[in-house]
């Protein structure tokens, strides 16, 4: 078994793994060590050639390739040392990374911290309950995407899309432009799932109905689909007896949500938040495990890559104070909480010592609304801390507070309310 | 006879107003037909036939409105495989290979005798087997003598033996029958009284608080249990697998993708086997056709049973719920009336069912609400700490089931040459070594100067997991070959050197759901959503074929549709 020493170890070359190992190497840290099981760096983002990555980042409309090249050049350039092919095993919580690939078999590298950077996974038919037969031509849309984009095939002719998320509106659009029949969207929720301007470029502009209320109750075909049976449903998402109809298809494609991937994470006991499925973080991204941080959709699901390269940079830089011994690990934690109208809010805790000049907050409302404010309260004070004249749940909100709104914190719980301005 | 049938329908308010015609032959068995509302009375009027003392069986030809009967014409493809003339000659052709089929010809592989086991299927394991929940029943459960009870007790016996030799995981960890009141006691009791007759070691009624010892979570509501110490767990595909590679190690012929598509007889003796791919000459002909065993036993003329498929479905839980129950938990029938219950699999993953429904189709393997509801609702009465949403997979298969609701094992009294091993249901799976241990006594005693093979090894090797191993064995198998540090399969751990292996194999894997049964990529919690294109890519790479060849399971179940660009 080969041993290697290494300052920090980042697991998962996607774009937070990314913008986290170019992050510490600015700081001056030098032994930084990417893993990636693929055969390149990039993730996900190498099979996006659609548009719209880095319009925060870059202010450019980039493809996912593109987005991730820009990183990649400098992780080149900066000579961070990257290790592709590579799949790690176990974590420990005394940052051992056991991971194996071709050339060195198994390694076990001590690290003095580590970011967990494993990004998500899409959710299942199982996951959605989906009743009838178990052909082929049943996919998840990440799945599509990649046979089409990146393999060069079709599986399959004429496809119904079960949810409304952003990679089963961007697939539409995709498998339209290849030739493959799209006779619908059916999104089992009363709103859609995705963005805004992916139902407005992937659906409308191409014709293509999105089915609210509406899901698939049915899979028929023994051995490749035949079809579909969809029904509408009531306020509980029961299906309305008798509004049943049956749809020819020879393929079912699944954007049903996504699930932050912590196998890892969760055997080395990382404490989990049931809400975003992915670590409890703070200030500085620091899981439970202090010197294990996590970035990106391996927290929670990000809509933007900006977003998720932020959390990158916020991991790195906490992982270089703790690497220094910077990072004060003692005092208690306040907790961050969602109030009103707000579902999934990161980081979840903060130590009111480690807080810098400003700190960044995510969060997502429970529901669609116009006219808003969002409201920071503690102790017995209500301070805004911005306003949004749409607020829509599939679209995350990024706000930063600065140093005159952090100085008010004292050491009681914070929480967030997502208000009607009055 | 025919008397009693018809008094007992004109008992049924149900089934009174039908004009069912009864027939009784002289072998004692009855036909029926008619035309009837719904399926379920086609099933109740067939059960009520054979509940009547004495006969043999019954063939029921009952129709439901609304249901095509389903017939298929295999003319066509009987004189192409005329055409292909005779392509080989064999002392037995087992037909069938499920769990029984491979057993019988694993067994039979001890004797000097030229075997092919036949599958109409692209792999072993296509049918019934694969949708088992792997239980090995102790015997408490089946009516004392039946050849059910008597298979059942005797096959559990005999697992530990078949998993030594042929290296498959086993665990004898014991079930329970959970009682919730007084009321349940007399269940239990009769249960009880029912196992000891059956000969189930070990069986006894035991308090809540004794088996929360090694069973906390078992559900709060529990009072009393049953406990036979005797049932154990299996992967059933996983003990198909093992015998078949047992059996190709010591000479048996496995042909897949093979239908039978009529059996010859001269003067009642069988002459040979047409299929599609041609026409096997044999003396012997082994029906183990499972939920098609009545339609194989038809082209010998010697039917005497219809074969009604009863769908179960089985929900499939994520490994990371592994230890909360470690064994099946099953109830008196009074709370639930169908069966099935929560249990765990040698993986670790807990499995809830089966539920019991009459289909008229015997390709039906849908999963539906009514099911799902059934199977979650009872089961979380019975354990806790499983939740809804760490399902990963549900699906459905069919039991073999007769009207007489027994195990038909005999020798064919009308045609020399022929065996039946029909309507194998549950029990079937713990059964199987009982019953292939019966069909060698009974083709031994009809065959008494078969002389037994001086070299056969009854040991398969157990193979290699990468994700078994410790670090060490880990990194002197990347050693040996760098495939093993390939990880396809993220969420089962399951490398590239594994899928090569099972689609290189004894019983090549070259469908996405045989190298799943082989190496259980594609069997976790994303269920094939990241591995499935890359495995395609190997399997496609490793047969030489395109990818938009590759398939699911077999003939016209493609995964891909075309190439988007030439």
């Amino acid at each position: 078994m080969k041993k290697l020493n290494i300052d920090l170890i980042i697991i998962g070359g996607g774009p937070a793994g990314m913008a986290a190992a170019t992050q510490a190497n600015d700081n001056g840290l030098e032994k930084v060590l990417i893993i990636e099981r693929d055969c390149e760096l990039g993730g996900i983002l190498q099979q996006c050639i659609h548009d719209g990555f880095g319009l925060i980042s870059f202010k450019e409309r980039l493809t996912g390739g593109q987005y991730a090249q820009r990183y990649i050049n400098q992780v080149e350039a900066k000579g961070i040392q990257v290790k592709l092919n590579t799949m790690v095993l176990e974590i420990t919580s005394d940052k051992k990374v056991y991971a194996v690939n071709e050339e060195d078999g198994l390694l076990e590298i001590s690290a003095k911290a580590i970011i967990l950077a494993m990004g998500c996974r899409e959710r299942t038919r199982a996951q959605v309950f989906i009743n009838g037969a178990r052909p082929a031509g049943v996919f998840t849309a990440g799945a599509v995407q990649r046979y089409i984009n990146m393999e060069g095939f079709l599986p399959g002719k004429k496809a119904v899309i079960l949810g409304s998320g952003d990679i089963g509106l961007i697939m539409a659009r995709r498998m339209t432009l290849e030739g493959i029949k799209v006779e619908g969207v059916y999104e089992i929720m009363k709103t859609e799932g995705g963005l805004t301007r992916n139902i407005e470029q992937c659906l409308n502009d191409y014709g293509i109905v999105l089915n609210l209320s509406t899901t698939i109750t049915k899979i028929h075909g023994n051995k490749r689909v035949e079809g579909v049976t969809v029904s509408q449903v009531d306020a509980s998402m029961k299906p309305i007896e008798g509004t049943d109809r049956y749809i020819e298809c020879d393929m079912v494609v699944l954007s049903v949500g996504l699930i932050p991937e912590n196998e890892l994470s969760k055997n080395v006991g990382i404490e989990l938040d049931s809400l975003t499925k992915g670590p409890i973080v703070d200030e500085n991204m620091m899981t439970s495990i202090p010197g294990v941080f996590a970035a990106g959709n391996v927290v929670a699901v990000f809509d933007l890559v900006d977003y998720v390269s932020q959390t990158g940079v916020i991991a790195a830089k906490g992982a270089m104070k703790y690497i220094n011994g910077t990072l004060d690990l003692t005092n208690t934690y306040i907790s961050v909480n969602s109030g009103e109208n707000v579902s999934v809010l990161i980081p979840q805790k903060i130590r009111k010592s480690n807080l810098d000049n400003k700190q960044d907050f995510f969060l997502r409302v429970r529901e669609e609304n116009e006219k808003m404010k969002l409201e920071t309260e503690w102790s017995d004070k209500l301070v805004q801390a911005g306003k949004f004249s749409m607020v829509k749940p599939p679209e995350m909100i990024h706000i930063t507070l600065g140093e005159k709104e952090l100085a008010q914190f004292t050491d009681e719980d914070i929480c967030f309310h997502m208000r009607k301005e009055s | 006879m025919l008397n009693h049938f018809y008094s007992l329908i004109n008992e049924n308010n149900e089934l009174k107003k039908y004009e069912i015609n009864a027939e009784r032959t002289d072998q004692n068995v009855i036909h029926l037909s008619g035309e009837v509302d719904v399926w379920q009375h086609v099933i109740d009027i067939g059960h009520i036939a054979g509940s009547i003392k004495g006969i043999k069986g019954v063939v029921n030809h009952i129709t439901a409105q609304n249901i095509k009967p389903q017939k298929k014409d295999n003319a066509s493809l009987i004189s192409g495989a005329k055409q292909i003339g005779i392509i080989d000659t064999m002392d037995v052709v087992i037909v069938g290979a499920g769990v029984i089929g491979t057993g019988i010809a694993r067994e039979l592989a001890k004797y000097d005798l030229k075997i092919a086991l036949i599958e109409k299927n692209s792999d072993i394991s296509e049918g019934t087997t694969k949708a088992n929940n792997g239980m090995i029943h102790s015997g408490y459960d089946s009516k004392t003598g039946t050849l059910k009870a008597e298979m059942n007790v005797k096959g559990n016996a005999m697992y530990s033996k078949w998993a030594e030799e042929l290296n498959f995981p086993f665990n004898r960890t014991g079930s329970f029958v959970a009682g919730f009141s007084e009321e349940d006691d007399e269940y239990l009791e009769m249960y009880y009284e029912r196992g000891k007759a059956n000969g189930v070691p070990g069986i006894e009624i035991i308090s809540a608080q004794k088996a929360r010892e090694f069973e906390p979570n078992l559900h709060h509501t529990i009072t009393k249990l049953l406990w036979t110490p005797s049932a154990g767990y299996v992967e059933p595909y996983e003990v198909t697998e093992a015998l078949a590679e047992n059996a190709v190690d010591n000479g048996v012929s496995i042909m897949l993708s093979t239908e039978v598509l009529n059996i010859i007889t001269k003067e009642n003796n069988v002459q040979s086997v047409v299929t599609n791919k041609g026409i096997i000459q044999t003396s012997w002909v082994i029906n183990a056709a499972g939920l098609y065993a009545d339609e194989i036993a038809e082209m010998v003329g010697d039917c005497f049973y219809t074969i009604h498929p009863r769908r179960g479905t089985l929900v499939l839980f994520d490994k990371s719920n592994k230890g909360i129950i470690e064994r099946f938990i099953g109830t008196p029938p009074k709370n639930f009336t169908k069966g099935g219950g929560p249990m765990q699999t040698p993986e670790g993953n807990p499995i809830w069912g089966p539920s019991a429904i009459e289909v008229p189709d015997k390709e039906n393997v849908d999963v539906d609400q009514q099911d799902l509801d059934f199977i979650i609702n009872k089961s979380a009465h019975l354990v806790e700490g499983i939740s809804r949403q760490s399902v990963i997979t549900f699906f459905s298969g069919l039991r073999a089931c007769t009207y007489t609701e027994d195990f038909i094992i005999e020798a064919s009294e009308k045609v020399k040459g022929f065996i039946h091993v029909s309507g194998i249901q549950s029990p079937g799976l713990a059964s199987a070594p009982a019953i292939a241990q019966r069909v060698e006594n009974i083709f031994i005693e009809l065959n008494p100067s078969t002389g037994k093979k001086e070299n056969f090894n009854p040991i398969r090797e157990k193979p290699i997991h990468f994700r078994e191993c410790t670090f060490k064995e880990k990194d002197e198998l990347i050693k040996k070959d760098p495939k093993y540090a390939h990880v396809i399969c993220r969420c089962e751990t399951i490398t590239e050197a594994e899928i090569i292996r099972a689609i290189r194999g004894k019983i090549p894997a070259r469908t996405l759901d045989a190298v799943k049964r082989r190496t259980r990529a594609g069997m976790g919690r994303c269920q094939g959503g990241f591995c499935g294109p890359r495995v395609v890519e190997i399997i496609s790479r490793e047969l030489g074929i395109d990818p938009t060849e590759v398939t699911l399971k077999g003939n016209t179940s493609n995964v891909l549709i075309s190439h988007s660009r030439k």
